[in-house]
Order: C-alpha cells, then structure tokens, then sequence
C-alpha cells in the first residue's frame, strides 16, 4: 500500500515509486530515474523504504527516512510526503525567553509530542502568518522544552513581536527538518564544529547529543563572533572544556587586522590542516558555510563527512 | 567479456571516482569559474549520474536534462574547450584510480558523445 501524504496512490506490481506518483498525477520532479541525481528524494513518514532506494543518501537523510522514488520498489506500506513538508503545526508555549548576549534571545518553547534530533530546525510559527526557522540547542532526551538562539534585528517584524513575548504565550511549531545532527559519525572519530553566530545553537546541540551518545573522539568547537558579548557561552563552554579532556573550545573574536580575515573560518582553516577523516558540522551565514565545506573538501574530506546548516537571513 | 560498467566495477567505481573527479574540476582554473557558487552536495549527485552515464552504467538519459543544466552555462561561455578539460580531468581520475587504458578510452568516448547536448547546439 503506498499514500502520498493522506491520498491513497496505486501501485502496480513492478512498478517504482516515482511512476505510481506520475500516473496518480502527483507532480513529482525527476531525471536521471536510476537512483543517482537525488532529483526525486522524498520521505518516507510510516514504513520503511528498501535500502537499495536509499543508496547513496547521507547517514542522517536514511534516519529520517528519505529515499529515492525513482529506485523504490515498496516491500511493506508506505506513506510518504514531499522532502520539504515540516509537518501539521503544533501548539507551543513560552516557557523562558530571555537575553543571551547584545540582540540574541534565548527562547525555550514547550511543545507536546515534538521529536527531534539536536542540531535540526524547526519552523517557529507566530500570528497565523509569521514564520521562521530557527535551530534547536536542545537535547530530547534532557530537557523538556525547546530550545532557540536568536538573534534579534532592528526592523525584523518576528524579532519585534519576539521582543513583546513574554512566558505563557502561545504561538506554533512544525517540523523538524535539517540533517546536521549527530548520525553516521564513529565515536572516535574527531569531530569539529565549526559556528557563528547563533549558528552555535545546532552545533551545542550536536555537542551534547555527541556526549550523550559516548562519543570518544576529540571533539573541537569553534565559535565565532563579532564582539565580546557575541561569544554567549563562553563561561559554559569554558567549563565543559575544563571537565571534558576531549573537549576542547575554541572562541574566535573577529580579528580586522589579522593577514586571513581574522574570522572564524580563517582561524579554522589555518588551525585544520589535517581534517581528512574528520567529521565536519558547519553552521552560519550562507557564505561562511559555503567557504568552509569547498575548502574542507578540497582537503580531502569526503563529503558524507561533512554537515552542514547555512542561515539565511530574516528579521 | 562483460560490458564496461561491469569491468569498470559498478556503483562502487563511480562512488570512488565522484569526489576525486569533482576535486579535480574544482581545482581547474580553466573551468572552476562555471561552479561558482554552485552547492557541493547537489553537485556530487548530479555528477554521479554523469558518471554512471559515462561509465556505460544504467541510466535514462535522453539530452534534454543535459540541455537544460547547461543552458545558462552556455551563455557565459562554455565552449568546446571546456567540455575538453572536464574530459582531460575524467581521464586523469580513472588513471589515478588504476583504470586500464583501453577502459579510459570508452568512458571518454561515452563523454565526447554528449558534448552537442551539453553545449546545446
């Protein structure tokens, strides 16, 4: 039995996946059909998808149940839904906000029934119409709120209304979506976090889910900021690093005068110059993102061994 | 004699070629240009069913995709020259990964055969 979201979809014997959806009438885009380009990904909400329509898809991609309809003879039902549906809405409520540092917020939200993995996004939902995705530095299995980094901007109308919340209100959240969480790493494999910004917020999510998991392997962190109160957990991460042998923080003040940039990913690719069999998470503005994965893999980092979340931003 | 896709050593040849070949591309000034901002992770996929297609792999391709990929690389200037280079760069990774000539030869001349499709002419 195969269901596209609620609609009940034919399957003819031999027939994959993606052609099922093409006779129903489902717009469904694809193009090599062989299982190579990924142009037809989808996600699998109920049953589980044969590995061989998985081959080829990250560690976190198969956890969340994506696959490639193109390649997919279902063996058990399937009910599957388009790789970028977040889901029904659910009602959440302020349990805390308050300020981390100069405009970033932390928010901790109570939501029922809202499984996650560290490190992914959820899609913050606010008068019907308002919304925004911002990551989760909380872990599911210790803290019963989720929790967010944000950073406020002056005009922004979510970063405006955020400022007039206060505990006990109520708005949205769907989700979760993302795939930069903590799968298909060996604990002990090195691992380096790379951040900026509230970017910090999946990659301290990945750090506890690390830790939680037994995780073995050095693990560094770098954080990166344009001022002093920008680096918010500094005094935490500090700690951690004292406690932890394993655990080593790197806090990265942007530096104008410095022959690289002197930001944080200047300072990481000078400090990383054997990274091949690390496992890399990257999390910030599009640009430092984008420079750190080419560059990182033109070291030689394979980039199933690279995870990566960009920012875009948005008030 | 088995087909060249087999010889070559199937799914497992194009998983071992793809990053090395990309690498390679990305490190060529002669057309590094035309990745400009392009995403990694989409790109390794895409370059996978170039290579499955190249290697004598199954696939379905039919030239429009291709058309249509490099439509807007066309018009800044992709050329004969080019399509010669990402070849260059194919032959160089299949040597580095111990491929025998006569099997390099076939996987370029499978490449060569899409060169009007990819130059949309």
């Amino acid at each position: 039995m195969l269901k596209f979201e609620d609609r009940l979809v034919e399957l003819r014997p031999g027939e994959t996946v993606l052609e099922a959806l093409e006779r129903a009438g489902i717009d469904a885009p694809s193009s090599c059909r062989s299982g190579n380009c990924q142009t037809c990904l989808h996600r699998a909400v109920e049953g589980v998808p044969p590995p061989e329509s998985q081959v080829g898809l990250t560690q976190g991609q198969k956890a969340l149940g994506f696959f490639l309809p193109c390649v997919c003879l279902p063996t058990s039902p399937l009910t599957i839904t388009r790789p970028d549906n977040v889901g029904a809405r659910r009602d959440a409520v302020i349990r805390a906000i308050e300020p981390l540092a100069p405009n970033v917020i932390r928010l901790r939200v109570d939501a029922d029934d809202f499984a996650y993995r560290p490190g992914q996004f959820l899609e913050l939902v606010v008068d019907g119409d308002l919304r925004r995705h911002y990551s989760l530095a909380s872990h599911p299995e210790e803290d019963p709120f989720l929790e967010m980094h944000i950073r406020l901007h002056e005009n922004g109308r979510m970063s405006r209304r955020l400022g007039e919340f206060k505990p006990g209100d109520r708005l949205h959240v769907a989700g979760p979506s993302g795939t930069c969480f903590y799968e298909g790493v060996h604990a002990d494999q090195r691992l380096l976090l790379i951040g900026a910004g509230t970017g910090l917020a999946p990659l301290y999510g990945v750090l506890r889910d690390a830790l939680k998991r037994g995780h073995l392997g050095p693990i560094r962190l770098y954080h990166g900021a344009r001022s002093r109160d920008g680096l918010y957990l500094d005094e935490e991460l500090k700690a951690l690093s004292r406690t932890l042998a394993h655990v080593d923080y790197r806090p990265c003040l942007l530096d104008p005068d410095a022959p690289a940039g002197g930001d944080v990913a200047a300072t990481a690719l000078h400090a990383e110059q054997d990274v091949k069999d690390c496992a890399i998470f990257l999390c910030g503005g599009e640009n430092l993102v984008r420079r750190l994965k080419r560059d990182f893999f033109m070291r030689g980092v394979s980039m199933k061994n690279i995870r990566s979340d960009a920012f875009t931003p948005s008030g | 004699m088995s087909n060249l896709y087999e010889r070559l050593g199937g799914e497992n040849a194009v998983n071992a070629a793809v990053e090395l070949f990309y690498r390679k591309v990305l490190a060529d000034g002669r057309i590094a240009q035309f990745f400009d901002g392009v995403d990694i992770d989409q790109q390794i996929a895409k370059q996978k069913s170039f290579l499955t297609m190249a290697f004598g792999g199954p696939n379905n391709y039919t030239g429009a995709d291709m058309r249509n990929a490099h439509k807007r690389l066309v018009a800044k200037g992709l050329n004969d020259s080019h399509v010669d280079a990402v070849i260059e760069n194919l032959n160089y990774t299949l040597r580095d990964l111990g491929v025998p000539e006569k099997e390099v030869k076939e996987v370029a001349a499978i490449a060569h055969s899409v060169r009007d499709d990819v130059l949309n002419r």
